[in-house]
């Protein structure tokens, strides 16, 4: 790999961080607004439920995410506030349909401790201010002005040092917090405050209330008539207000997140760290509090926030599990749960481990994640493609071409399928037994190559040949009608449709042919000054039978030509340069927009919008699918048109967002296909690949395909064991019932097919499963799992004490076959020249498989490794470590066999506390850090001294504004060597936000390329709210800020295709390149995720 | 329980009148657009200082700078006259 790299997001961020609930987009339309850490999403409600309307980048770490509606205005703001001290305010201009920035600016204070709790941002129900609680001891309020205008932010200061919550209260003439607190006895409080707007300073107010729950971690505030607050606690929930003070106990729980149901505040929505919803209700006596009750309502995933939408229909957004959509009934089901799960929203976050796998063995990665936690836990396994199901498959060689045929033309189901060689044309049909068997159509000649079939209309069939076209009625099977082409001048070419057959021959030809009942009618002829290569007249107009238009593929010239039907009169001619002939022609239609595809010899697409009324090509873009012809063919499913490009690298084409995308199937290399819709196989393809005929569905039309396994418990450590086809975990499970904190910690074996649980090792009370392996060892042919765990024990600050656990998999158990006794937390186990290397605590340790005397096997130490304050995450190559440290950055140590000894070489002496690490190539090594950032370090071999050859120097830093947990070089889609993204080396990265992201080396000349693309689409596409991508992308940590370097930010550049023409021809005139090779470019490198 | 549950907030009858629970085991596969702004409407308006609080009490202060301290008068002739040495008494 290299020191330039593309970060880009193969799957975005689905850990929901907060939600609210407003009139966004207009005054009469309620929407839904969630945060995913990095990005806004806007739903709106509807009749049929939620819509999503947009997906808005935000360059910064979402901290506060809140609706407002400022005096005068008719419908809601909203504000934004990011971990990184900046805050915007959004509008919604419906007119336009854009997100425009009312207010912005940077709350940062040079001097403050950063808050421990996290960062408060509030809004006064009155709108009479904004409050941050950014920094201990300081409370930022931003005034608005009477206009709603922000004015001069200002500190005040807060006595109260560690802030629990702090919310505003209703109904206040002046705007007042409640803050809650804990004292430096751990006791917790709450108090109020006036904000003096006038004195920039607070004045004590009269709501308080002393020696809370100890767990009270959440403030409600009611809204008028009520007002007053509620104070959520872990045993007890408290209301209070001036004169009022009510509390009901509850059942241990945290809760996690709540929403407001009425807008009288008198009922609320609780969701605890089970996953457990409940209902909060204030009773009341017209505007006196009576009391308080808490009813369960049932089960939904963990909730990191609860929104109220509308009609008893309720968002729960989850960090650890799947968000979904509840619906409230009135009646208990059987279980008792009076919520209704409606609609599910994957989120992979946390991703704590995962490994790259090729399970169909495809030459293809999958990734199989360790996904969410606690109940909500689960394994995930995502792959790149579209994957094709197969039903049946026969042995067939040299097919030449593929087309399905119906029995009848108001026939549902195909009936035949008509395989064409060079030499003959075989019919397959579905037979009572549904089995595919051989079958004739007496009107059709079998001894030749069929150019082209399709069904007509009047239940007629119409086969091409190179001598003629044949008119067949398909109930009696007899030819009713054939034209034959001029003698001398067979054809070349055809296509047809239900009512119409256009066919070409030798000397440029082209002649056009009507179908009627029983008879074929030559309509036009033209002759062309070259020789035609492909044609097409799929109708894609009003009339689904008749098609006006043809489009036709020419040798000579290298051009693509649209023809007027019935008379065939020229009505564009685009040369498509270069001197590679095109060899399908398609015109297609997706949502709405008509296209013309031209596939070229070379594997190039090219696709051009459509006018239906003139004929009129434009917007010319081209992709790379493949090295080889393309073949293109139209298919259905679910109701959707696609167009399947069969090549060396079959492509599926379809439309999303009213833009084209491309994605891999995954089959190697298919030469033909054809939809094969029959009623024992509905929705079927017929595929014909490397001497097979395949028939087989094909799975949802998407890139990303997502399967989830759900654990009931916290997969923290995931392996695959090729031989024995198992993963094995490190996993945990919770017991809620008990009061105490019982968990259980196990190894478990999974079958990798099934995924089913085959075995289980259960570990020892406070034992730990911190890192899991499967390798094998010098002199041993078995392949072993190896297991390094912890003793956990509560009063220790760090492990004294772990195992290493060694087992084989024999018939589908796990036997230990060894264990070994170390001093510490296991976090890291490697296969290492034979031997297996560990991180224990401080320490990298090597340890020797030796046979016993009694031919069993033990784990012995070789030598080790001192000076690490904790050796979090290691890699090997070669003789060399990389070590990963809790919060010394990376070091480079090397193992020296003569002296079987472990020495350090280099390392980076900046304070980096490390959340990854990889190994990219001999000398650079990537890092991840607890700030969010990305740095590559180089190993300075060449340095003149010691001092310079000893430390590794940081050649890159990015600021990624995610949290990755585990680094593993390998890819997402099947790389194929011939292609040019074949040749880049990746590595892919999994975080908490549910990322999964690809970083990718490139060439340097690449990479000065895109790195100029990258500036100038900084001009063109506007950070929202303001916020600026280059400071988003540059490293960020309490002690610097320096621009990026070296790394390349993917999102952005992909995002280039997203522009419209006249943005994508401004930044391609900057460049000095065409719009059109920049298009191919971009979109060469969105194959690599 | 009934007493509790029940009588939810509507804002549009209409909204999730038509909604159909999906199948638990297929997640929503409806993605939004992903937004990304060409116009200059992003930036704040001209009116809404972006600028840190202590930039901005500068250029005040640089403003109250450059302000010409009080207009110069055309008649030069100062109104009480040169000095005049004291009448001596």
């Amino acid at each position: 790999m290299s020191v330039w790299n593309y970060v880009v997001t193969a799957h975005k961020p689905t850990n929901v961080t907060h939600s609210c609930v407003g009139n966004f987009t207009g005054p009469q339309e309620l929407n839904l607004i969630v945060a995913k850490c990095t990005r806004i999403e806007i739903h709106l409600l509807t009749a049929q439920g939620l819509q999503p309307m947009l997906d808005v980048p935000i360059y910064g770490r979402i901290a506060t995410l809140e609706l407002f509606r400022p005096h005068g205005e008719t419908q809601d703001l909203l504000f934004i506030a990011t971990e990184r001290y900046k805050f915007c305010v959004l509008q919604w201009d419906a007119e336009a349909a854009e997100v425009i920035t009312r207010a912005m600016g940077d709350v940062s204070d040079r001097i403050g401790r950063p808050t421990d709790n996290g960062q408060i941002g509030i809004i006064d129900p009155d709108c009479r201010l904004i409050g941050l609680h950014l920094y201990d001891g300081l409370f930022k309020v931003i005034p608005f002005d009477n206009k709603g205008q922000l004015k001069e932010a200002f500190n005040i200061r807060l006595e109260e040092l560690q802030v629990l919550d702090i919310k505003f209260l209703y109904g206040c003439p002046k705007p007042t917090i409640v803050v809650l607190y804990q004292d430096n006895k751990d006791a917790r409080h709450v108090k109020s405050y006036e904000v003096v707007l006038k004195d920039k300073d607070f004045l004590e107010a009269s709501l308080s209330q002393n020696n809370l729950d100890n767990g009270a971690d959440l403030l409600i505030p009611v809204p008028q008539p009520l007002c007053g607050v509620l104070i959520i606690g872990e045993e007890t929930i408290v209301y209070v207000n001036a004169s009022t003070f009510k509390a009901i106990p509850i059942r241990p729980s945290i809760t996690r997140a709540y929403g407001r149901v009425d807008a009288d505040g008198s009922r609320y929505l609780l969701g605890d760290h089970n996953g457990l919803l409940h209902l909060l209700v204030i009773t009341h006596d017209k505007e006196k509090v009576t009391g308080l009750k808490i009813e369960l309502l049932g089960e939904t995933s963990i909730a990191s926030t609860i929104s109220y939408l509308d009609n008893a229909v309720v968002y729960v957004g989850s960090s650890y599990g799947d968000s979904q959509l509840v619906k409230l009934n009135l009646q208990p089901d059987a279980k008792g749960s009076y919520v209704e799960v409606v609609e599910r929203y994957v989120n992979l976050g946390p991703i704590v481990d995962f490994c790259v796998v090729d399970l169909e063995r495809q030459g293809q990665g999958q990734v199989v994640t360790c996904s969410g936690a606690y109940k909500d836990g689960s394994l995930r396994i995502v792959r790149n493609g579209i994957g094709i199901n197969e039903q049946a498959s026969v042995e067939l060689q040299g097919i030449k071409g593929m087309w399905s045929l119906r029995s009848s033309t108001d026939d549902p189901f195909d009936t035949f399928l008509v395989v064409s060689f060079i030499s003959e044309t075989r019919i397959l049909a579905m037979n009572i037994e549904d089995e595919l068997e051989e079958t004739e159509i007496e009107g059709f000649c079998p001894q030749v190559q069929t150019l082209f079939c399709h069904d007509a209309v009047y239940n007629q069939l119409v086969q091409v040949t190179s001598s003629s076209v044949r008119l067949v009625s398909s109930i009696s099977r007899e030819m009713l009608d054939e034209w034959h082409a001029q003698s001398g001048f067979s054809i070349n070419v055809a296509t047809a449709n239900l009512t119409q057959v256009l066919v070409a021959t030798g000397g440029g030809h082209l002649v056009y042919l009507e179908i009627g009942d029983r008879k074929l009618t030559e309509v036009k002829h033209a002759q062309l000054e070259f020789d035609i290569s492909c044609l097409d007249i799929n109708p894609i107009g009003e009339n689904p039978n008749y098609s006006h238009l043809a489009a036709v593929g020419m040798w000579t010239d290298i051009s693509v030509r649209i023809f007027s039907l019935p008379d065939l009169n020229l009505i564009t001619k685009e040369h498509l340069g270069g001197e590679i002939i095109p060899r399908s022609v398609l015109l297609c239609s997706f949502e709405g927009i008509s296209y013309l595809l031209c596939a070229l010899g070379d594997g190039h697409l090219l696709n051009f919008l459509l006018s239906m009324n003139t004929g009129e090509l434009t917007d010319r873009k081209k992709v790379s699918l493949g090295t080889q012809p393309i073949t293109l063919r139209t298919f259905t499913s679910k109701n959707t048109t696609h167009v399947f490009a069969a090549s060396d690298r079959p492509t599926v084409i379809y439309s999303s967002n009213k833009k084209l995308l491309y994605s891999n199937v995954n089959l190697k290399e298919v030469s033909h296909m054809c939809p094969f819709n029959t009623a024992a196989f509905p929705d079927s393809l017929a595929i014909a690949k490397e001497g097979e005929l395949t028939i087989g569905t094909i799975d949802d039309i998407q890139k990303l395909h997502i399967r989830s396994i759900p654990l009931g418990e916290h997969a923290r450590r995931i392996c695959h064991q090729e031989q024995s086809r198992t993963f094995a975990i490190c996993s945990l499970k919770y017991n809620p019932s008990s009061t105490e904190d019982s968990e259980m910690h196990f190894i478990r074996l999974l079958d990798d097919q099934t995924f089913d649980f085959i075995s289980t090792y259960p570990l020892d009370q406070y034992e730990y499963g911190c890192s899991i392996l499967s390798c094998s060892f010098s002199d041993d042919s078995n392949v072993y799992y190896c297991v390094g765990t912890a003793y956990v024990m509560p009063e220790e600050n760090e492990p004294t004490k772990g195992r290493i656990l060694v087992f084989i998999v024999e018939d589908g158990k796990l036997q230990l076959i060894a264990e070994k006794e170390t001093k510490g937390a296991v976090y890291s186990l490697n296969a290492f020249n034979g031997k297996l290397l560990a991180a224990i605590n401080q320490k990298i340790q090597l340890y020797k498989w030796m046979l016993r005397d009694d031919g069993s096997r033990e784990l012995q130490s070789e030598c080790g490794h001192h000076g690490h304050i904790l050796a979090l995450y290691v890699q090997t190559r070669g003789d060399f470590i990389v070590v990963g440290d809790l919060m010394k950055s990376i070091s480079l140590l090397i193992y020296k066999h003569e002296e079987g000894a472990i020495e350090e070489r280099a390392r980076d002496y900046n304070a980096n506390w490390m959340s990854a690490v990889e190994i990219l190539d001999d000398d650079i090594y990537l890092g991840a850090e607890n700030n969010f950032n990305l740095f590559t370090v180089r190993k300075n071999s060449d340095g003149a001294t010691d001092e310079e050859r000893g430390r590794l120097e940081v050649v890159g830093e990015y600021h990624l504004g995610e949290f990755v947990n585990r680094f593993r070089h390998g890819s997402l889609v099947m790389r194929l060597p011939d292609s040019d993204v074949g040749q880049i080396p990746t590595v892919i990265f999994g975080t908490v936000n549910g990322v999964i992201g690809v970083i990718a080396s490139l060439p340097s000349d690449q990479y000065v390329f895109l790195d100029k693309l990258q500036t100038n689409l900084r001009r063109v596409i506007k950070g929202v709210g303001g916020l600026s991508h280059e400071q988003w992308r540059s490293f960020y940590n309490e002690k610097k800020t320096v621009d990026a370097k070296n790394f390349l930010d993917g999102d952005l550049i992909e995002s280039f295709l997203d522009l419209s023409r006249s943005k994508m021809d401004e930044i391609a005139k900057a460049m000095s390149v065409p719009a059109e090779e920049l298009m191919k470019r971009v979109e060469e490198l969105t194959r690599l995720h | 329980m009934g007493s509790l549950l029940g009588d939810w907030p509507s804002f549009d009858p209409h909204n999730f009148s038509q909604l159909r629970p999906s199948d638990p085991a297929n997640p929503s596969k409806m993605t939004p657009i992903t937004y990304h702004p060409t116009h200059d409407r992003t930036l704040p308006p001209p009116d809404q200082e972006a600028k840190n609080i202590l930039l901005r009490h500068f250029y005040q202060r640089a403003e109250e700078k450059l302000r010409p301290k009080r207009a110069a008068s055309d008649n030069l002739t100062p109104e009480q006259g040169f000095k005049h040495p004291r009448a001596s008494t």
